[in-house]
Parts: structure tokens; sequence; C-alpha cells
């Protein structure tokens, strides 16, 4: 049989990208440009799209390794679903399902992520406003199925004036719908105006419904996703200051202070919260606005453990515990190296949300013990208890004694069968004071205020706290002089083993000198010699107040003997004031500071030191071969002179015995200096050994890589933007390493610094947790706190400190309905602020002055100068008049938007002013003129001031008359007449009025009604009082009488005697006829008839059109009626139609409260 | 802020850097104890002058002075700038008040233009050359680029009678942040030599006496002479040289000085000569009159760390005292490290910046 063997298929001519390329017989790749105008095109996109890209650069001040959780704000009117995103985000991510939503939840998204998530109270602009400020997401809730809303744009619009955050659209509600179609309608039309607000393509997500009182899981996952992975890019506000969201708010007042001066008291408040922007100063006394409260100085600021860690930040601490536990050698308990992220690192963290029942305090846990929950009464209850668990906690509350005092009586028992070993009693002799007082209080409790000791001193304090160390040792000397020496020979090896701790401590910072010397003292008496001297360090030395500056250098010098006669003579001066002053009074000393020479030696002794200036040699270039015989000799004479001006070091150091081989040393390193920095070669140095360039080597690599360990200096080859051959194409890419490599110099020295060093050069890093504790916040920040109205804090710069005038760009916001009035209170988002002022509207009269307006401009932008804090310029802010919820209109409030344009102490700002005058008396050029002033001394004011005719004649104020007072002289360019009027324009000087009132929502129990200053016609509306109004303001016809001049008549009597010069000249009548007139042209008999005719006809034919017009009017006239009516019509039934719609379907609101009390859930009206 | 809320400083020490670094900072002082000792106790004529032209260069300051003059409260304003003439009182020259203008001129409103007239040389301020040659060179580095010290008259002491005009066009938002870590090499040695109603042969004895001792030294000497005559040469007979060291980095070494009665040109000129070399042997990257103005720079620049190489001699009272007073009005400290060489003492002065930006400036 036959095999019988797959039939051959032929290979099919298959349309294959390959094989169309060749479609026009050709390959069309291997010819460059097929279509040019199509590649030109593609090119100029690709390069707009690149264009577009591009930012200003900006230095993110964000710390890579730790930052501080994303702030999302959840925002949108009432009843769009905001709880409900939030519950599912937060069960999407934690696993948590959350009863009530307070303050900030702080939870874990990734492995480098958090998310503190917000809800932005719906009806309060005051915390938009705040939220707008600090959010880095916004997520914006919008009803899909009513559509946007005023709170919604409202908010869009205070952002983007605030930095614009990303935002992401949500459109909830959109099970409302019945059919696809609208529902496909309505998303598009959704997206498209979310567009136009945000940017084109702004990410809109879309949630269905509700099940189980949340998103589908599905879209909440994915929004989730959305977020974990988004980039922000650093907003210029907030990259220059820090600010805090806070966590948690506690009232740290002690008791006693309510006992003593009851409730309404400044309270001490403690603040909690993650740290955002750049790093809050360390030094005590920084001022923070606290949004809605006011500005405070910072009493203290504590970092805290970070409570809720990103498993990075856990895995780092793990590595750290695996290193030192290898070191240690046991390796059987390490722990696991986590891979991903496990339940254990879904963290939560939201103190006033009321999550999993605990509390941690700095120095209290609290537990919530549970409402009665599930109707079986409160637990925790002792007697009631309900289990083991529950009676140990209950025998724990119930414990008399705190665990010190449970020791008090207990000794130490080292043998089981021993005696318990009690405290000795005798070695209390010196702190015997301090016991006494303590002990008897020991049962009782504190009853005094705590005194805490604060981190860091004000300049004062600290000043205060020398004097007062000065007394306790002068008694400390008087007491124990007697057993001194025994005493300093005990705690001398204790001191000498603490010596590093004892240098690193800050106390030190403001112990005595006298302290030092005598510790000093007994240390060289013992050891026998001075092998024990600090090594001191300059760094700290510097800020020691208390040591002044001369005698700083002298310990730092090291010179031993100097610095005890230094300190011996500061302690003179302390004790004694009157050397003191004698000391201090020799001007020579002080004023040798305030010159601006330098110290230097005497002649001579320069002469002496320089007189060869080999010494000097390695810092030029470019010196000159003084020979080559000289060569050896001139590297041997840098070397002995460098011997020569580091002499007395060198001589510390080394012994007579070492000095050869260093000696050597130093040789070979001067002579590879030579080498390598004078352009010169020695050549016979190099032919020496290939040992020396083996160490030459090593040594030029050690010296290159320390010098990569320093980094190259920025101004370097890399960095230079003028030099052409830089590695870097673009300007921006320029700018960009630039900034690159400076935030790697600064993370290296930060790196390199001790944590106590760093956190003072440094501060607060953003993303630490921190504590900050206030001294005087009003009382009713405390009794009016509702936690679902966000608490910020905000850093303050110092010009932010400062108040002034602001002059600013504005523009009336084009949604609002009405133009702004001069001196109408405005409530301003500036800065961190918000706060109602008196702006003034100003134009600039091409540059010469600020004229004020009374209105802002109906489309344009004005200047507006108002009193408050400093706020540096090209700050953006937006104004609203209103931010009571009770005098809103439904309308938007967003009033102005504007920006800062220049800050000042004072700012010129003039309004005109038209002073009228009539003349009574006209001369030739010059007449008097009455009416404009009403005392000389105000015309001496105006002298020489151009005034004008309404005419237009323009003159000068001469003088004042000195009998009717008030009138003046004034000259003119021509002469004016009796009706002239006469007008002087001048400018009169406005002040801007200093009015700031910030506006304090968050002292309020009802914080959405804060009312500040009211608008004068709201005043004016409220107390029932009509607008005043000056008749001479309002606007009438102005009915002028035509002016008859008559013709000029003289009577011939008066004429017949005036000289030939100034006779009348007038020309007599004609008396001849005119050739015209004399030829009169007389139609003839066809003609006349013809024309006639023509009349006729055109008469005729005119009263037809005539006739036919009227009628065709009148008959428009008709149908322009029965249009209006037909539309009338129509829109009446169009009313009609949506009248039973909306009642029929039920409009959004009332439809949702009727809902949500039904459901139970959460909405604010 | 409080009325009340200003940092204490004592004593009559760097008074002008404390109005200075005051202003800049927005804080206000109070400076107590001013020459409280003194058997002439409170400011001097020439410090009152200088709080005047504060005022002047400034808006909305206030200066409160006590009866005695030993307590002055200042409360800085705006930076304003602007054109104004000072005349400078006779005991102080020019210099003295040019020097502290430096460090505001380019964070101010507008342009800097300030004609001062008095002395234009002494024994201990600054001189007209030294602010030139020697101060102008490190605003430059810091991004200062437009500023120039203009004499229209010499004038030396003691009747004085010079002219200068201060011009600085160039305002920044903040000092450019430096890393100068490495001692630049010197390329050049320059000087001026002037002499006002005096023979012109002492300005060339000068420059032979500078030249005889920097010949050693093996690098290029110009010294240029500049003899005054005229109506422009002031009331006084007088001459003086500076002496510049120059480098390719743009950094400066200076010194300088006048001669007195009965001094002889070349011997002076040696002197200095002298003591350039030694200002060289102390210091690193800047001189020791340069150094407070770096630092001032460094303090006011963005939230950087700013690095620069000083020496162990550079280290003196007046450091410490500006590395304090800066610590009480802006509230931040310096670090000092050696440098990572074997042999050298050097340090690295580390200061980071405290974000200051140049509010003062109005937008376009």
């Amino acid at each position: 049989m036959e095999q019988s063997n797959k039939e051959h298929r032929k290979k099919k001519e298959s349309s294959t990208a390959k094989r169309k390329l060749h479609t026009q017989g050709h390959n069309a790749k291997a010819f460059a440009v097929s279509a040019p105008g199509r590649l030109a095109k593609t090119i100029q996109r690709t390069s707009d799209v690149n264009e577009r890209k591009l930012h200003v650069p900006m230095v993110d001040r964000t710390p890579e390794d730790d930052p501080p959780p994303v702030i999302v704000a959840v925002v949108g009117p009432p009843g769009t679903g905001k709880s409900t995103l939030i519950k599912s985000l937060v069960r999407r991510l934690t696993k948590t399902s959350l009863s009530e939503i307070n303050g900030p939840i702080t939870i874990v998204s990734g492995k480098r992520r958090r998310l503190s998530i917000l809800e932005c109270p719906a009806d309060d602009l005051n915390s938009m406003i705040d939220i707008a400020k600090i959010a880095d997401l916004v997520l914006l809730m919008i009803d899909g199925n009513f559509g946007f809303e005023m709170e919604t744009m409202e908010f869009l619009n205070l952002a983007q004036h605030h930095g614009m955050p990303r935002v992401i659209g949500i459109a909830t509600h959109l099970d409302l719908f019945k059919s696809q179609s609208t529902l496909r309608a309505s998303k598009k039309r959704l997206k498209h105006r979310f567009w136009t607000e945000v940017y084109p393509g702004a990410k809109l997500f879309y949630l269905s419904g509700v099940l189980n009182g949340r998103y589908p899981d599905r879209e909440i996952l994915n929004l989730s996703r959305f977020i974990s992975v988004m980039k922000f890019r650093p907003l210029k506000w907030r990259n220059e200051h820090p600010y805090l969201l806070a966590d948690r708010v506690t009232d740290i007042t002690h008791p006693e202070v309510f006992e003593k001066q009851g409730k309404q008291v400044d309270r001490k408040v403690a603040i909690y919260g993650y740290l955002h922007g750049t790093s809050l100063p360390s030094a005590p006394g920084t001022r923070v606005h606290v949004a809605g409260v006011g500005d405070f100085s910072i009493a203290s600021v504590e970092k805290l453990p970070d409570p809720c860690p990103t498993p990075y930040f856990q895995q780092k601490m793990d590595d750290l515990e695996r290193e030192r536990m290898k070191e240690e050698g046991a390796s059987a308990a390490l722990p696991r190296r986590r891979k991903r992220l496990d339940d254990k690192q879904k963290l939560i963290y939201a103190p006033m949300s009321d999550v999993g029942g605990v509390l941690m305090d700095k120095d209290a846990v609290y537990i919530d013990v549970g409402k009665s929950r599930d109707g079986q009464g409160p637990s925790f209850v002792a007697g009631e208890e309900k289990g083991e668990g529950e009676k140990l906690v209950t025998s724990l509350q119930a414990a008399e004694k705190s665990i010190g005092e449970s020791f008090d009586n207990v000794g130490l028992q080292i043998f089981s069968n021993g005696q318990e070993l009690r405290e000795a009693p005798e070695e209390e002799s010196e702190d015997e004071s301090l016991n006494e007082e303590a002990t008897p209080q020991g049962d009782e409790g504190r009853k005094f205020l705590r005194n805490p000791r604060v981190y860091g001193k004000s300049i004062q304090e600290a000043d205060d706290e020398i004097d007062n160390l000065r007394s306790d040792d002068e008694i400390d000397e008087d007491n124990g002089s007697k057993n001194i020496s025994s005493k300093f020979a005990e705690d001398l090896e204790g001191e000498a083993d603490g010596k590093l701790d004892f240098e690193t401590s800050s106390e030190f910072e403001l112990t005595d000198d006298e302290n030092e010397d005598t510790y000093r003292s007994t240390a060289i008496k013992l050891n026998g010699n001075g092998s024990l001297a600090r090594k001191w360090d300059i760094g700290k030395l510097i800020y020691m107040e208390n040591i002044n500056p001369s005698d700083c250098i002298k310990r730092w010098r090291g010179g031993e003997e100097a610095l005890s006669e230094g300190g011996d003579e500061e302690e003179d001066g302390d004790f004694f004031k009157k050397s003191d002053v004698s000391k201090s009074s020799s001007a020579s000393d002080e004023d040798d500071l305030e010159k601006f020479k330098p110290h230097f030696d005497t002649f001579n002794n320069l002469v002496a030191k320089w007189n060869s200036a080999e010494g000097l040699r390695r810092r030029f270039i470019g010196a000159p071969k003084v020979s080559d015989v000289d060569q050896g000799n001139a590297s041997g004479d840098s070397e002995g002179d460098e011997e020569e001006m580091y002499g007395d070091f060198e001589d510390l150091e080394a012994d007579s015995g070492e000095a050869e081989s260093q000696h050597q040393e130093d040789e070979d390193q001067v002579s590879d200096e030579n080498e390598s920095e004078d352009s010169f070669a020695d050549f016979e140095e190099e032919e020496k050994t290939n040992d020396s360039t083996l160490k030459e080597r090593d040594a030029n690599a050690a010296k290159k890589e320390a010098l990569r360990l320093q980094f190259e200096q920025e101004e370097g080859d890399n960095f230079n933007e003028n030099d052409p051959d830089n590695e870097y194409d673009t300007w921006y890419e320029l700018q960009k390493a630039k900034m690159a490599k400076q935030l790697e110099i600064n993370n290296a020295e930060f790196a390199s610094m001790t944590s106590e060093q760093r956190q003072k050069i440094e501060g607060f890093r953003a993303g630490s947790y921190v504590r900050v504790v206030f001294q005087a916040i009003p009382m009713e920040f405390i009794e009016n706190f509702n936690p679902s109205f966000p608490v910020l804090l905000g850093g303050l710069l110092p010009t932010e400190v400062k108040f002034g005038i602001i002059t600013a760009k504005v523009r009336r916001h084009r949604w609002h309905k009405k133009i702004l009035k001069t001196n109408d209170p405005l409530v301003l988002s500036l800065g961190w602020r918000r706060f109602q002022t008196l702006p003034i509207y100003t134009t600039s009269d091409s540059r010469t002055r600020n004229r004020m307006l009374k209105y802002t401009p109906e489309h344009a932008y004005c200047t507006a100068s108002f009193y408050g804090p400093l706020c540096s310029p090209n700050t953006t802010f937006c104004g609203v008049q209103i931010v009571a919820n009770s005098d809103t209109s439904g309308g938007f409030r967003i009033s102005a938007t504007g920006i800062v344009s220049e800050i000042d102490a004072t700012v010129e700002i003039v309004k005109k002013l038209k002073l009228v005058g009539y003349p009574y008396k006209i001369f030739r050029n010059t007449a008097f003129i009455k009416d404009m002033f009403s005392s000389a001394m105000e015309v001496a004011r105006f002298e020489g001031a151009q005034i004008k005719t309404v005419s237009g004649i323009r003159g000068e104020i001469k003088r004042a008359l000195s009998k009717p007072e008030g009138h003046l002289r004034a000259t003119f360019e021509d002469k004016i007449l009796l009706s002239d009027t006469i007008i002087l324009r001048t400018w009169y000087p406005i002040q801007v009025k200093k009015f700031y009132n910030p506006v304090t929502s968050l002292l309020l129990e009802n914080k959405t009604e804060w009312k500040g200053l009211r608008l004068t016609g709201k005043i004016r509306a409220d107390l029932g009082v009509e607008t005043p109004s000056n008749p001479d303001s309002a606007y009438k016809k102005i009915e002028r009488v035509e002016r008859h001049f008559n013709g000029l008549r003289v009577p011939v009597s008066v004429q017949k005697d005036l000289p030939f010069k100034s006779q009348i000249h007038q020309m007599k009548p004609q008396k001849k006829s005119t050739y015209m007139a004399k030829r009169a042209v007389v139609l003839g008999g066809e003609e006349k008839k013809a024309r006639s005719f023509m009349q006729q006809v055109f008469t005729l034919s005119n009263a037809k059109e005539e006739k036919k017009k009227a009628k065709k009017q009148v008959e428009r006239r008709e149908r322009l009626k029965k249009l209006a009516q037909i539309e009338e019509d129509r829109i009446d039934k169009e009313k009609h139609r949506k009248k039973e719609y909306f009642s029929k379907h039920g409009i959004k609101r009332s439809s949702n409260q009727d809902g949500g009390n039904a459901s139970g859930s959460k909405r604010r009206k | 802020m409080a009325p009340g809320n200003y940092v204490v400083l004592q004593g009559a020490r760097n008074f002008r850097l404390r109005i200075v670094l005051s202003t800049l900072s927005g804080r206000p002082i109070k400076v107590e104890k001013i020459r409280s000792e003194d058997l002439n106790p409170g400011l001097r004529d020439h410090e009152v002058s200088f709080l005047r032209l504060m005022e002047a260069m400034t808006n909305g300051s206030s200066i409160e002075i006590s009866y005695t003059g030993t307590t002055v409260i200042y409360r800085p304003g705006i930076i304003t700038g602007g054109s104004y003439t000072h005349n400078c009182p006779a005991g102080k020259p020019v210099g003295y008040f040019v020097e502290p203008m430096l460090y505001l001129a380019p964070f101010s409103k507008k342009k800097f233009s300030i004609l001062f007239r008095g002395i234009t040389a002494s024994h201990t301020d600054a001189g007209i050359e030294a602010i030139k040659w020697g101060l102008l060179p490190v605003m430059e580095k810091f991004g200062v680029r437009e500023c120039a010290l203009h004499t229209l008259k010499r004038g030396s002491p003691p009747l004085g009678g010079g002219e200068v005009h201060l011009i600085v066009d160039s305002l920044i938002a903040q000092p450019i942040t430096i890393h100068a870590l490495e001692t630049p090499l010197i390329s050049s040695i320059r000087g001026v030599a002037y002499s006002t109603r005096v023979s012109p042969s002492i300005v060339n004895r000068m420059v032979d006496g500078a030249k005889k001792v920097l010949k050693d030294v093996g690098c290029e000497v110009n010294i240029t002479a500049d003899v005054w005559r005229g109506d422009n040469s002031g009331k006084s007979p007088g001459w003086g040289l500076t002496l510049v060291a120059e480098n390719k980095q743009g950094w400066r070494y200076f010194v300088e000085d006048i001669g007195g009665p009965g001094a002889i040109p070349e011997d002076m000129a040696c002197g200095l000569a002298y003591q350039l070399l030694e200002e060289i042997s102390k210091s690193s990257v800047v001189g020791r009159s340069q150094l407070p103005l770096a630092m001032v720079f460094m303090v006011i620049g963005k939230e950087d760390i700013g690095r620069l190489r000083i020496t162990k001699d550079q280290v003196d009272e007046r450091f410490i005292g500006l590395l304090r007073d800066i610590k009480h009005v802006f509230g931040i400290e310096a670090i000092l490290k050696p440098v990572n060489e074997t042999n050298s003492d050097d340090l690295i002065l580390t200061i980071k910046g405290i974000g200051f930006t140049n509010t003062n400036k109005k937008i376009a």
C-alpha cells in the first residue's frame, strides 16, 4: 500500500505586514521619507507633546525613603457618597470596617506608600479651602445622576488657586439611570464638563451602585490601584512650607489650672500628625498658623514613633536587626524576610475615628472599653466581668499603687534564703534635701504643675539657666568642700569613662567651665600628666554662649595653660563685676572686631616669616622654574617651610624617634604634590624606584576616591551652563541634574551627621510623626472641637509673620454675580491663612499713579491693596465674601481670584478729586475765581496748580486774594468767559484700612456659621436702611439752552466816531443785477407739458408705494405677534412639562433626604 | 508677632552685621549694653549715621534708641533700595557704610544706587578697591552679577571729599548654594596704588616696594598706578595700596593699607606685600575679610547644604561672634568638619540655608 502523505499545500499569498511594505513595488522602508508633509507633522507633534511634558524644574524636598502619607481628600456635595467611598477604600486596603469617620485615616497602601484619607465636610467652605491647600489627591465626588453642583465647582476653583493638586473625579449614583443610552450620554457629558474644569483627559471614575453599604469591590480595587501608583509633582507653596494635618488633638492643660481659674482659660494643647512639606525647624518658638484658629508659637515638638510605618520602613528595621544578630552570631532566630504585603502590614491609624479601640498617648494608653454595643450592658465593670480577660483588666484598674510604689518597700534578695537588701540610707547625704521633698508626696501624686524639660531653649531661658547653674555650683562648693578630694577620687573614673557621653549631652552646653576646670585639675593631679585633656569640638564650642569667643579659640587651639588662665579670669569676672568692667571697657578690643581689616602680625615678624615665600609656592599656579638644579632643594625647602608653618602641631605629635620616618613620608607626599599640582614633573624622582610609583598610584587612587566621595564641586565641569561640552543636551536636563546633585549632597551630608546634630540642622523631616504642643490655644478650640473638621497646621516663613500692605492683581471671578466694591470686607484665603480684610481696588494710570477704583472692572484684572500678613510675591489666592452658610444665597461663592505682586509697608493710592470754582471778575487773561477754596491757606497749597475751564482753556493758580477768604487769582492762556466753570483736577491720597480679621471658624460651636464683618449692603439690608443718595450724584438729563450769539451791531453814532483802524468794514450791497439774474430760463410749451406729466406720474407711484409699505408693516406686526404667541405657548408647555416631571421624579435633594433618613446612613443636610 | 518678641543681643560688637542680619531675617532685634561701661557710652556718630542709612534704604523699619544710646530696638521693614545720597560722618570712611549695603542690595525691591560722600580710605575700614576687588567678586560667586562701585572722587583722610557710587542692578531671589571644597590656586597678583594730592612718584615707589617682595612668589604681579589730580582728588593728600591675589575660579584674597603721616611708601608697600602672603597662608577659599559676607550669603541660601572650605586660622573671634549672631537671629547652626586630607588641617564650613527668598521684589 502506498503511503498516503498529506497533500502539499501551497503557501498562500498572504498580506503580511512585510508584504504590505512592498505593495508599491519597492520596500517603503528603504526610502526614508515617503510622505514629507506627514513626517514633518509627526515630528512637530512629537516635539509638541514632549515640550508639553516639561515643567519648571523644581526641587522635590520630600524625603525619598520615608515620605509622609499622601493626603487623599474626599470632597463633594452632601449625599454624593463620600463616607461610603472612604469606608469602601478602607475596607479594601486594610480589611477594617469603620463605623464613623472622624479626622484623617492613615492606612498603608503599598510597600512605600501610606494614604491619609480625609473627608471634607460637604457644606463648609472653610474646610474646603483648607483641604484645597493640603490635599495631594482629591477624589471629587459627583452625583452622576444629578450632575455638577455648586460645591464641586467652588472646590475646583479653590484648588486651582492653591496649586492644583491631582484630581480624580468619581461619579456615583449611576445605578439610578434606567436606560443605558441615557447613562452613556450623561457619562459623556459629565466627562467632558469635567475635562474643561480640570484638564482634557482627566480621569473620571464611575461607581455604579452600593452593595452592603459599600461600592462594588472591583471598582474600588481599580480605584485603589490607580491611587497607589499615582505620582505627584511638588507644588510650590507646599515645597516651601512645613505643614501638618492633625491626626489627633488633646488638651493637656493641667487640671490644677482649671481648678484655680475655671474652664475659661487658654489651653495647652498637643496636636499630633505627620509632617509634610519642608522640615519643621527644631528651634522652639517657631510660628505656625492653625487654620481657623490663629497664629501660635510652638512650645515644643517631639518626634514620636511612627504609628503606621510602611512595610519598607519595617523591613529596613528588620534588616538592621538581622545585621545586628548576625554580628552577634545568633543565626537561629532571624526574623523572616518579608516579600510582599501581608495582612499584618495593612495598618490603619485613625485615632479620632475609633478604630480598634486603642489609643496610645505619650504617657498613657487608652482602651475603649466599648459602649453597650450588643445590648448586654457596659463591659469591664468591676464585679460584672464576662470572662477571664475582663477580670484581668478590671483587677488592673483596681490597682491602688503604681508599679513604682509597689516596689517601695521591697528589698533585693540575692539568694533565695538570704536577707532582703534594702536601700542604704547613708548614701543620700548629698541629695537629702531633694529626697525629703519628694518622699512625703509619693502617695498623693503630683499636686503642682509639672515643669517639663523643654528640648532646646530660647536665649533668655538659657541665660537664666546659666545664672541658676552658677548659684547651684556655689552652694555645691560650699557643702562639698570638706570631702571634695575623696568625692572626686570616686567620681573620676566614672567621669573619665563617661567623658564621651558627657561631651555629647546637650546639658553640657550649659555647664559652667569652672566645673570643667575642677575636673580637669583633679584629673591632672591624679594621672600626673595631661593625657586626659579634652579634645574640644569646635562645632560645640562655638555655640556655648557662656564661653566668650576668645576663650573658645584658646580652648580649641589646645593651649592648656592658656585655657586654665583664661578660665580663671572668667571666674573672677563673674564674681567681681568691677574687674569685668575695667576689662570690657578697653574699647580697643571691641573696635578691633569692628575693623574690616583683619589682624596682622607686626612688620618684623611678617618679614621674618615670609622672608622666602617658598612655603606658599604650592598655592600658586604657573610658578616659573627657579632652575632645574634647584629642583631637589625646592621640594626640600617647601617641606621645611611647611614644618615652620605647622611647627607646633608636628612637635606635639612627633617624638624624636618617629620624626625620621614621618619626615620621609612627608617628603614623599610633598614631592607627589609637586608633580600633580605644579605643572612640572621631576623625572629623576620618578625613575627612583618602582616602589615609589606604585605608592604614588595608590595615593592617587585614594585621592581620587576621596574626591569622588566629597563630590565634585557643583560649579565643576559638568554643571557649567556656559560650557558647551557638558554632558547635558538641554538647559532643562542640566537644571534637573543640578538639583539631583544638590539633593544627593544634602543627603550625604545629613547622613554623615549624628542624629542629634541632624535634627538641629535639618529640623523635623517631612514624614515624621510628631507631637506639637502649644501653650495657649483659646479654650473654644477644645470646647467646640469637632473631629470631622480638619485641623491644619501650616508653618510660617519669617516674612509671613510680619504684617503690611499686600498689593495684588485681582479679578472678580466670572461666575460670581456681582462686582466687588472697594473697602467692602472680603475673606481672602492667602497662604495658610483665611482672613477678612478691606481691599482697595486700584488701577495704574499709565504707571504714574495708582488711582482708586470704586468697583472692580467687569472682566479685567485690577490691582488690589489690602492689609494683612505678608506673603511672598507670586502667591495665588482667592477671596470669598461670605463663609457663613446661613448667609449664602446659592450662588457661586468665590468672588475674586488673584496673585500677590508686591508686598510693602505702605502703598500710595490716590483718588481723583475735582475742585470747582467760578470766575467773578475777568481781566484780559487773568480772572478772579471764587468758591474753589474756603481759605487762603488752601489756596497757598495749590499755588501753581494747573486748572482748566470746561471749554478747555488751560490756566494756573497764581495767588490767594487777600480780601474774600478763599478767592484766588488765576491766569489763563486765553480770556475766559464769566459763564465758564473752572476745574482743578487733583489727587487725594487714600489710606488702606488696617483691618485684619482671621476667620476663626474652628472656635465656633457651629463651624459653618462664621460671620465676621458684614458687607455695607448687607448691613443696610439688615437694618432696613436705604442706600443714602446724594441728589447731586444722581444722573439727570442735562438740559442745555442753545446759546444764541447776536450779531455785532454798532450804532451809527458810535461808528462814526471810531478811528479808521477800528471802523467796521462792510461791503456795500450790490447795485447792478448779475449776469445770471439778467438771463431767466423760461420753459417752452412741449417741455413744460412733459415735465408736469412726469411729475404727476411720480406722485401717483409714490402714493401707491407708500400705501403698500404701510400695509406690509401692519402685516409684519401681525406676524410677529403670532410668532411671539407661539413661543410663549411653547415655553409655557415646557415649564409645565418640567414641573410635572420633577414633581413626579422628585429632585435629587429631597429624594436623597428621604432615602438617607430611611437607610440611616450619615449624610449632612 | 507680639511687639515684645525680639532677639536680644548684647554689646556693641558686630553692630552693622546684626542690623543687617535682622533686616534679612525680618526679626526685630534689641541690642543692649552698647558700650554701657564706657566713659562715652552708647552709639557712636557713625553708627547712628548707619542706622539713618538703613532707615532710608528700607520701608517701614523702626529704630528706637534709648535715652543713653546704650540700647537699640530695631524692627526691620522691607528693603526698598532706590537711589539715595548718604553723607558719611567724618569719623568713618565710606567703606564702613558700603560694606553692609552689599549684604542687602541684591534682595531689595528696587535697584540700589547710593552715592556716598566722605572719606574713601582708612586704616581700619574697607577701602574702595578692597570692596571693588575683594567683596564684589565674592558676591559674583553667589550670583550677584551686576554690581559695581564707581569712584567719582577720592577723598583721603582727614578731610575727605570723596564720592563713591554703589550700583547693584541684579535683584536675585536667593544666593546660589556654593560648594567650594578645594583651595584654589592663585594665578596672578594684581594691585592698585593710588594717590591724591601728592607727588605721583610716591605711587611708583609703592609699586616698586611691593614688587620687590612679590617677585619671589613667582607669579604675574601687576600693580596699577592710579594718580588722582584736580577736583576729583578730594581735600587732603594721601596715598594707599591694595593688593589682590586672583585665581581662575574667581575667588580673591586682598590686603590694603594707606600711608600715614611720615610713612615711607616703600616700607608700607613692602609690609603690605608680606601681609598679602600672610593672608594667603591664612585663608583657603575666601579671605578673612570676605568670610562674613560669604557666610551670610550661605545662610540666606536655598534650603540646601552649602560648603565652604576655611582654614583653621579663620576661626577667630569674629567668626565665632558672627556664627552666634546668626544662630540668635536665624536660629540655624553651622557645622565645622575637618577636611578629609592628610596634610591639611583646614575645615569645611557646612551651612544649611534658611530657604530665603527675596520677597521684596515686585513681580513683573
